[in-house]
């Protein structure tokens, strides 16, 4: 009994998060009967491949305490540089290599930035927001198709997938999968990711415990610039083209996600499996609107903002409980 | 407050047939198979054999509007929903808030929905191919309407909307009749690198005297507040070179007009083409302010419809069709307001 | 002579110093790039010109970067303020007409110089409907004890959703000539909205520096707890803080509605909660919280707002706006580093001292 009770305690807010996103999912199946079909949940991957990635990325950040507001940038600055690489006949996978060190070198300078000059994450990253946001739109302002064979083909085979009828997905929508596992053990057991944990829950005394802040720093964000290079990787894929204005305000729907995760913004606590959910629940909220057809858009926004309120609600709740 | 009142209604009445109908679940689970099958007959049937000719009740369509960042949206987003209203034809609506992510994902929504009928006002002109080869292979015919797409046309049915190369040729050529001994102009473009703006630019200036120079050029992003600013400054720059101003929509200038007007610089001085015909610029073309404002049409409602029926009923459909569009001027302005729709 | 600070050295000490450099190196810019920039002539009886402009259009920024310098200085921050400008104008432009949903318009009464709401009422909705925001994103720092970046993210996803509510998804455009006058209108040749803004700005210097408030937001930020046990009541320091931030955003909604004659709840004060972010990290109060002032925040919604101003002037291309505004920020955050300091510092010492020695 008092090991169900730890375990409810301790995972609460992620039990929560994994229900919230069940029920409203099965009212929306209620509701609209062709939303039981299976590939609705797997367009729930397909559509916010990107987001999912950035929002890993966001919770390593967080949970380090920090902050990162430039992914959405990031995601915009990465397709155009690629696609402007590809009409000039690159080739393909060095693109995709090139804008990878491209982003973690973009997230090493800014962590740089935050931990030897001691600026507040947020302004650091705002800015890191404005510049490749910037050179996003000097490297072309309008938007740049991709002709490219390699990143057709990942665009459009589709991957059946096993036990259900006509499900698919597409190949750069495995990345984000990936990444989740590999962050999910990367910060639940190793040294590295107990470090993060404990940064998060106090840095002045994770420094006086000897556990390296400074390079666990620069490392957490330089992989958020990495997943964000990666997302505008899957990004440009997806839609076969780099334009200045992609990813608009995506940091605001991670950071949301992350939130509705169970994952605390004063760091310390959460993990990337509930910033899975956050994302999903994020994205079966638009779809149920779109099912719909008939409510108008400005419900999305208030639905998010009033869910989001209630798993604050719900975090704080079993916050307080784990401290009596 | 009463659409959410009915919301939370809805929810607990579906809450309650949750538990209701729990055995029902099993067989509406089999339907979307049943369904899904649907539209191949569909499309098959008409070509057999005129016998069962759909009409507009039997149509679903689903448009994915893009958003609503200005007046022309707002006047296309009431013409579709009215039109639908009108005929009996089933909508299913969504706003995407400007953003393409959330217009694929509406679209594919669509998809797994089964409707008859997808008609799409795309955001920008790339990255629509798997998203229609998904549509295709469903067998759901897409419409694009208004922008058109770069994506292979064997993917879509039809593009119904506005040639903007040809409205800016229009504006130059009323900016031409403004200006016969030449002059110097300004232009107040709309959001960087979207079709309309980029097509807008491209006709004016392929169209315009070579007496005319263009001084400057910069975007107001299709609304009021950020033109006001942009001309404020450029009127200060160029104070007293400029004798015209090309404006790619009317929201842009009638901040713009009030810019102009703080400078005090009577109406008529300058000589301003705008585009888009809406009832703010025909207000600005009375009072004198806006000499020509080309029009392009956002009531596209009865003619997305219409095609819509032709594609289910398995009719040919012209794959190129351009909205009926004209200049209007101030002479008619007054008269012609109160039939304006937008 | 053991404390002879030269004025010079006081100045440069002060928290108006470096927006003040950041402003005169854009004016040195001006003054090189776009001659015609400082050029003020008058006009109909108002004065006209950049600089005007700046102060006009750069009201609504300098109001937003007020009130957030009392939140920041309470160690929160509120990224709801763009969303509660929309409500404010969405608000404002209801009154005067209503909003006719999905209809297409088939009459002449949304385009008629006419209010269905007396102008002081419309002025007291917009002004209760973002502090009711405010005081909502207070209670829920203050009383729920949710973080301030949470809870007024809250607001900041739905409120823009409440704003296209309230206009019910259409972009209004105000007909109504009087209600111009806030954003458009000059008293004694300069814009009403300069002495809005001084209003404002005296009504919380008054607050802040006549009276024990400002002492009690700068110990909340410094230290949360300790100053419970001083017996402030912590908890209402920071709902006022939100509450006033809200009632600035306000008038800013009001401001801006009235000068581009419509509400836009999609478009209006958007990106406002970083500008105003920015204006008080460049007046250089600590994002931590703590010390603040006031004027140094105005003065750094001002280099903004002369940034962008200037941008348009010298015709710099829209696309490469962002990028000089991420090297304008870069600039601020070294400037503002404690090791740029040391290094300044110890250049100015080091001059000091060689002038002793040649007297």
């Amino acid at each position: 009994m008092q090991k169900i009770k730890s375990f409810l305690l301790k995972n609460g807010p992620l039990l929560a998060t994994v229900a919230i996103f069940i029920l409203v999912y099965a009212i929306g199946a209620q509701l609209y009967p062709t939303m039981k079909k299976p590939q609705v949940f797997f367009n729930l991957f397909i559509n916010n491949g990107s987001l999912l990635i950035i929002s890993i990325g966001m919770t390593m950040t967080v949970i380090m305490g920090g902050i990162d507001l430039s992914v959405g940038a990031m995601i915009a600055l990465t397709s155009v540089a690629s696609a402007a690489l590809l009409q000039k006949n690159a080739d393909p996978v060095f693109v995709m290599v090139l804008m990878l060190l491209m982003g973690t070198a973009l997230g090493f300078v800014m962590g740089c930035i935050i931990h030897y000059l001691k600026v507040e994450a947020f302004v650091v990253t705002l800015m890191g927001q404005f510049f490749a946001r910037g050179m996003a739109y000097v490297i072309n302002e309008s938007s740049i198709t991709i002709k490219n064979e390699f990143y057709n083909y990942l665009a459009l085979t589709k991957i059946n997938l096993p036990f259900f009828e006509k499900a698919y997905v597409y190949i750069p929508t495995l990345a984000g999968i990936v990444l989740l596992i590999f962050t999910f053990i990367l910060l639940s057991s190793t040294r590295f990711g107990r470090t993060v944990y404990a940064i998060g829950n106090n840095e002045q005394s994770a420094l006086l415990m000897g556990l390296p802040v400074a390079r666990t720093k620069l490392i957490v964000y330089s992989f958020s610039g990495f997943c964000s290079a990666l997302a505008g990787i899957v990004f440009s894929i997806s839609l076969l083209s780099g334009y200045g204005g992609y990813g608009q305000s995506m940091e605001m729907d991670a950071i949301a996600s992350v939130v509705i995760g169970g994952t605390a913004l004063t760091g310390g606590t959460g993990t990337v499996l509930g910033t899975l959910f956050g994302v999903l629940i994020n994205g079966i909220i638009v779809s149920i609107l779109q099912f719909n057809g008939t409510l108008t858009s400005w419900w999305t926004r208030i639905g998010v903002g009033a869910l989001t309120l209630i798993f604050i609600g719900i975090q704080s709740l079993f916050y307080v409980k784990k401290k009596d | 407050m009463s659409r959410f009142k009915s919301i939370v209604l809805l929810m607990v009445i579906a809450s309650l047939a949750l538990a209701a109908c729990s055995s029902a679940a099993a067989t509406e689970a089999a339907a979307p198979a049943a369904e899904e099958a649907a539209p191949a007959e569909e499309a098959a049937a008409p070509a057999a054999e005129e016998m069962t000719a759909y009409t507009y009740a039997d149509m679903t369509l689903c448009y994915p509007q893009l958003g609503a960042e200005s007046d022309w949206r707002t006047a296309n987003t009431a013409s579709i929903k009215q039109t639908a209203e009108e005929l009996g034809v089933t909508l299913i609506f969504s706003d995407a808030q400007q953003k393409q992510e959330n217009q694929i994902s509406a679209v594919r929504a669509c998809i797994q929905q089964g409707v008859d009928v997808i008609a799409l006002p795309p955001v920008v002109e790339d990255g629509w191919d798997a998203v229609l080869t998904e549509a295709k292979d469903a067998g759901i015919p897409v419409i694009i309407v208004d922008r058109s797409v770069s994506a292979d046309s064997s993917l879509y049915a039809a593009h119904i909307g506005s040639d903007m190369f040809l409205e800016g040729q229009r504006a130059a050529e009323e900016m031409n009749k403004l200006l016969p001994d030449g002059g110097n102009i300004l232009e107040l473009s709309g959001t960087v690198g979207s079709g309309a703006a980029t097509g807008r630019a491209e006709g004016f200036r392929d169209a315009l005297n070579a007496n005319i120079t263009i001084l400057d050029s910069q975007t107001g992003n299709f609304t009021r507040a950020e033109a006001i600013p942009v001309m404020e400054a450029f009127l200060k720059k160029y104070a007293g070179q400029v004798d015209g101003v090309f404006i790619h929509n009317d929201d842009m200038a009638i901040g713009a007009v009030e810019a102009i007007k703080a400078a005090g610089i009577e109406p008529g001085e300058l000589k301003i083409v705008s585009v888009d015909g809406t009832r703010g610029g025909f207000q600005a073309m009375i009072d004198g302010w806006i000499q020509a404002d080309v029009e392009c049409n956002p009531l596209l409602g009865p003619q997305v419809m219409e095609m819509g029926l032709k594609l289910m009923n398995g009719e040919a459909v012209d794959p190129e069709t351009l909205t009926n569009e004209t200049v209007y001027y101030p002479e008619e302005a007054e008269e012609l307001l109160p039939t304006r729709q937008y | 002579m053991k404390n002879n600070i030269s004025p010079f050295t006081k100045f440069r000490q002060s928290r108006i110093f470096w927006p003040l450099v950041a402003l005169l190196l854009i004016f040195i810019f001006d003054g090189i790039y776009a001659p015609g920039f400082f050029k003020l002539g008058i006009l109909d009886g108002h004065l006209y010109g950049n600089l005007i402009d700046v102060i006009n259009n750069g009201a609504p920024l300098v109001l937003v970067a007020i009130g957030m310098t009392m939140v920041i200085a309470t160690g929160g921050v509120d990224l709801s303020v763009g969303a509660v400008i929309a409500i404010s104008a969405a608000m404002g432009a209801v009154l005067i007409n209503p909003a006719f949903g999905n209809e297409l318009i088939s009459n002449d009464i949304l385009t008629q110089n006419v209010s269905r709401t007396p102008l002081g009422l419309i002025v007291l909705a917009n002004l209760a409907a973002g502090t009711a925001c405010g005081l909502w994103n207070g209670f829920l720092v203050s009383r729920a004890k949710i973080q301030p970046m949470v809870a007024t993210l809250i607001l900041m996803v739905a409120g823009r959703g409440i704003a296209q509510l309230i206009t019910n998804g259409q972009i209004m455009t105000i007909y109504y000539t009087p209600y111009f006058f806030f954003g458009n209108g000059y008293i004694l040749g300069l814009p009403v909205a300069v002495y809005i803004v001084l209003a404002v700005l005296g009504l919380a210097w008054l607050l802040v520096r006549k009276t024990s408030i400002g002492l009690f937001v700068e110990s909340v930020g410094i230290n949360a707890e300790s100053t419970y046990y001083s017996g402030i009541s912590e908890k209402n320091v920071k709902l006022l803080a939100y509450t006033f931030c809200g009632f600035c955003s306000a008038i800013a909604g009001l401001i801006l509605s009235s000068y581009v004659h419509s509400a836009d709840a999609n478009n209006i004060g958007l990106n406002y909660e970083l500008d105003g972010i920015l204006s008080v990290v460049i007046g250089g109060t600590l994002m931590a919280g703590g010390r603040f002032s006031l004027l140094a925040s105005v003065i750094g919604a001002l280099v903004i707002r002369t940034f962008t101003i200037t941008m348009y002037t010298v015709g710099i291309p829209a696309n490469a706006l962002l990028a000089a505004k991420a090297v304008l920020v870069l600039i601020v955050i070294l400037l503002y580093s404690e090791q740029a300091h040391k290094i300044i510092n110890a250049v100015f010492e080091r001059k000091g001292r060689s002038k002793d020695a040649k007297n």
